[in-house]
């Protein structure tokens, strides 16, 4: 019994931990984005090239960023696959028809540069980045 | 042999070190559109120790006639409209021989995420990886699982001319439904291993294809990381080219016409994968069957074959990855050309491939990487066979085609 509470003290720290890793990255989107929140089976289903819209309406696409702990960290939250599974996943769509890539950017600045500049823009950065001229979509 | 390798390797080295310039040229301005070029390359290198294996001279030194090459230029028009093309050739042994081919062209328009309508010659949803078993880059495996993705076979299910219909419907707590159907026409290219295989009946094919149409439905179930999913193809296939009847049927030594056509072809394929981390494990069956009349109709041909695979993957690090399959396939035919009897037995080597491999992928840099893979093959399914080909072809098997078979398979590539 007292193994099983230390279990699940244990358990239950890590998820408090896994929040707060959680909370280091932020998805943005263009100002013209109707959303406001976004689901995470929404989130993923848009940077794997399955969806192309939100629900709601309005066209969104997709924007990378090529490398660095805040695009691990992405996926692995969200995505729930590792860089080299995820780019493959990409290039399967892209060289059978299916889909185009989306840019990858260099990093945070580049990223909200594009976003705030590009209708239907959405991308993920570092929450402690500056992000004028895009507005942050809370995840549900 | 040895100037015909370093010929490869030379060309390989200037095809790199020129690609390499090029790699990162990825957009054309159009106006006001974006034009995204991409493009990939392999090129492999295959030894066995016995047999030679999908129409290369493998055994002995062993072979690098297999290579392909791709590229691609897509355009977004609107936000819910895409168009695109890809030019794509190969030479697998005596298979493609360089002649390219319009891999895939194309206009998708998503009306909504439940209804999408692709157009042009599009490449067919088959199963796990049969729309991408050319994408080398995307696969752990230097040679997808034969029983279910042989490469020698691959024009037989890989595109159609025609049209397809397809969505996303999530089912709330269930998961999410993606379902594909289509309808076409499916132009196989004559350098492939079935028309290569005729070859030694006297039978130059010069055009095959015919109406297909079928349909994929894949289950994300609501356990994570849990895909399944079936699919259903049927095919009309008629054949033409000519004959030489003094090869097969004892006759002169002249070309006629000839055709074959199919009563009945399907293939049905079950697949599952499961991602977890950086583990990922697929299973996937496949059922083939075909009932047709060969020889302008004077003779049957009723063939099936069923494939399972079980493969596992494993991402350790970022240039480094791992994985192994067991490979299944089986066979068995009635040809009503007299002399032509199949082994009463699967456990005849002439009626199975079973195949053990293992796989080691190393991603050098961000556009590079090599393959080194073994497999290790019980069974050639088509030494008796006369009319479906399993890897292993009489034409360049001369000395006849032994039970087993060991290959090392190398295979290096790019993408960008």
């Amino acid at each position: 019994m007292k193994e099983l509470s230390c279990s699940i003290l244990l358990l239950a720290a890590a998820s408090i931990v896994a929040v707060h890793a959680q909370a280091q990255v932020i998805v943005i989107a263009n100002p013209g984005v109707k959303a406001s929140e976004i689901s995470k089976s929404d989130l993923r289903d848009v940077f794997t090239g399955n969806a192309t819209s939100l629900p709601g309406g309005g066209n969104v696409v997709p924007i990378l960023l090529k490398a660095g702990t805040v695009h691990e960290e992405f996926l692995q939250v969200y995505i729930g696959k590792n860089d080299t599974a995820y780019r493959a996943g990409w290039r399967s769509l892209v060289f059978s028809g299916q889909a185009s890539m989306p840019k990858s950017m260099d990093g945070d600045a580049a990223v909200v540069e594009f976003v705030g500049h590009n209708a239907g823009a959405l991308g993920y950065i570092g929450k402690a980045t500056p992000h004028d001229g895009v507005k942050v979509l809370s995840i549900k | 042999m040895k100037r015909k390798l370093s010929r490869y390797v030379a060309g390989g080295i200037l095809t790199a070190l020129t690609l390499s310039i090029c790699l990162h040229a990825q957009e054309i301005k159009l106006g006001s559109k974006t034009v995204q070029v991409h493009g990939f390359g392999t090129q492999g290198f295959i030894h066995t120790n016995d047999n030679n294996w999908l129409t290369m001279k493998t055994s002995n030194i062993g072979s690098g006639a297999f290579t392909d090459a791709g590229v691609n230029m897509t355009m977004q028009v609107r936000s819910n409209l895409r168009i695109g093309g890809q030019g794509y050739d190969r030479r697998l042994g005596q298979l493609g021989d360089w002649h390219p081919q319009l891999d895939w062209a194309l206009a998708d328009y998503r009306f909504r995420p439940w209804l999408g309508f692709r157009g042009g010659k599009v490449k067919t949803v088959l199963g796990l990886y049969n729309d991408s078993q050319d994408v080398d880059s995307a696969h752990t495996f230097a040679l997808l699982p034969q029983s279910v993705y042989s490469i020698d076979m691959r024009d037989a299910t890989l595109s159609h001319i025609g049209g397809d219909v397809y969505g996303t419907i999530k089912a709330q707590r269930y998961g999410k439904f993606c379902y594909t159907g289509y309808v076409g026409d499916q132009i196989q290219s004559t350098h492939g291993g079935y028309p290569y295989l005729l070859t030694v009946h006297g039978i130059y094919i010069n055009k095959t294809g015919g109406l297909t149409y079928g349909g994929d439905l894949r289950w994300q179930m609501p356990v994570k990381g849990l895909l399944t999913g079936v699919s259903y193809e049927e095919n009309h296939v008629r054949n033409t080219g000519e004959l030489n009847p003094s090869v097969a049927l004892g006759g002169p030594n002249v070309l006629v016409p000839y055709w074959e056509q199919s009563r009945s072809q399907f293939t049905k394929q079950y697949y599952a994968e499961y991602t977890h981390g950086n583990l990922r494990v697929d299973s996937e069956y496949r059922r083939f069957w075909r009932d047709f009349t060969i020889f302008d109709g004077q003779f049957l041909a009723l063939i099936g074959t069923h494939g399972w695979y079980q493969s596992a993957a494993y991402q350790v690090n970022k240039w480094f990855e791992f994985g192994g399959y067991y490979s299944h396939f089986g066979e068995d035919w009635i040809v009503t050309v007299p002399g032509q009897v199949e082994a009463a037995s699967e456990s005849d080597p002439s009626r199975h491939i079973y195949d053990k491999v293992v796989t080691a992928r190393f991603d050098m840099y961000t556009h590079w990487y090599v393959k080194a893979e073994g497999h290790l093959m019980g069974g050639n399914a088509a030494g008796n066979n006369p009319m479906y080909p399993d890897g292993f072809y009489t034409q360049v098997n001369l000395q006849g085609i032994k039970p087993n078979t060991n290959a090392l398979v190398v295979r290096a590539g790019f993408s960008f």
